[in-house]
């Protein structure tokens, strides 16, 4: 009875039963807080330019000024 | 920075995504997500530098991106904001914010074609001297 009280009050919260299963089922496992600081060391990580084959490094872009990060995707 | 799909059709496809013509599966190769990656900078007309993230996912791993974040990194390699976790605590006003009180405000006249939000994907550094005393803008972390 709880579990469901608390599905419908998160079906409530995500607009609907579809999303917050949704969520649950694809969302939560992938969002994660991190621990990067203002601060921090700016992790390097490898990425794929757009003509799909040339590679290069984060840190390639960061020599001398700001480095701008935005991260997402099409949908 | 183009990291793994948030609304793929096969997971949690929303129906702005349908509404907005933006359909596409989870990526499950490299070349799949490239083209994704290519369908985008042609529709919105993308220009800014643009880096894919491998199937690793080694750059979200790091940077706790997924679905969406914002990040400055500053000349010496060291984190000089850490935005929120998207979509509801993504803040470009704050990146503005920061890049304004390092560089002064920038004038921008007006966009040719926006972006759909989930927001872009990309890398890019900012070209503007810096003209006033450069403070660092603590920004919320999250």
């Amino acid at each position: 009875m709880l579990l469901v009280a608390a599905f419908g009050f998160f079906s409530y919260m995500a607009g609907s039963p579809k999303d917050a299963y949704g969520m649950v089922r694809y969302a939560l496992p992938h969002m994660h807080r991190g621990t990067l600081k203002v601060g921090s060391d700016a992790p390097d990580a490898r990425l794929v330019a757009l003509d799909g084959t040339s590679r290069f490094h984060i840190r390639e872009k960061t020599s001398g000024r700001p480095l701008v990060l935005v991260f997402g995707s099409f949908t | 920075m183009y990291v793994r799909e948030a609304h793929p059709t096969d997971e949690w496809q929303m129906k702005s995504n349908v509404k907005d013509d933006v359909c596409y599966a989870q990526p499950k190769t490299l070349e799949q997500r490239v083209a994704i990656a290519q369908d985008f900078t042609k529709r919105y007309k993308y220009t800014l530098p643009f880096g894919i993230d491998d199937m690793s996912n080694e750059a979200d791993a790091a940077y706790s991106a997924w679905p969406e974040r914002l990040y400055v990194i500053d000349e010496s390699g060291h984190i000089a904001y850490r935005g929120g976790m998207g979509p509801f605590n993504y803040k470009p006003a704050e990146v503005r914010e920061w890049l304004a009180a390092r560089y002064g405000a920038v004038k921008h006249g007006a966009p040719a074609a926006t972006a759909a939000s989930p927001n872009s994907a990309a890398t890019g550094g900012t070209s503007a001297p810096a003209t006033s005393t450069p403070e660092s803008s603590t920004t919320p972390t999250k």
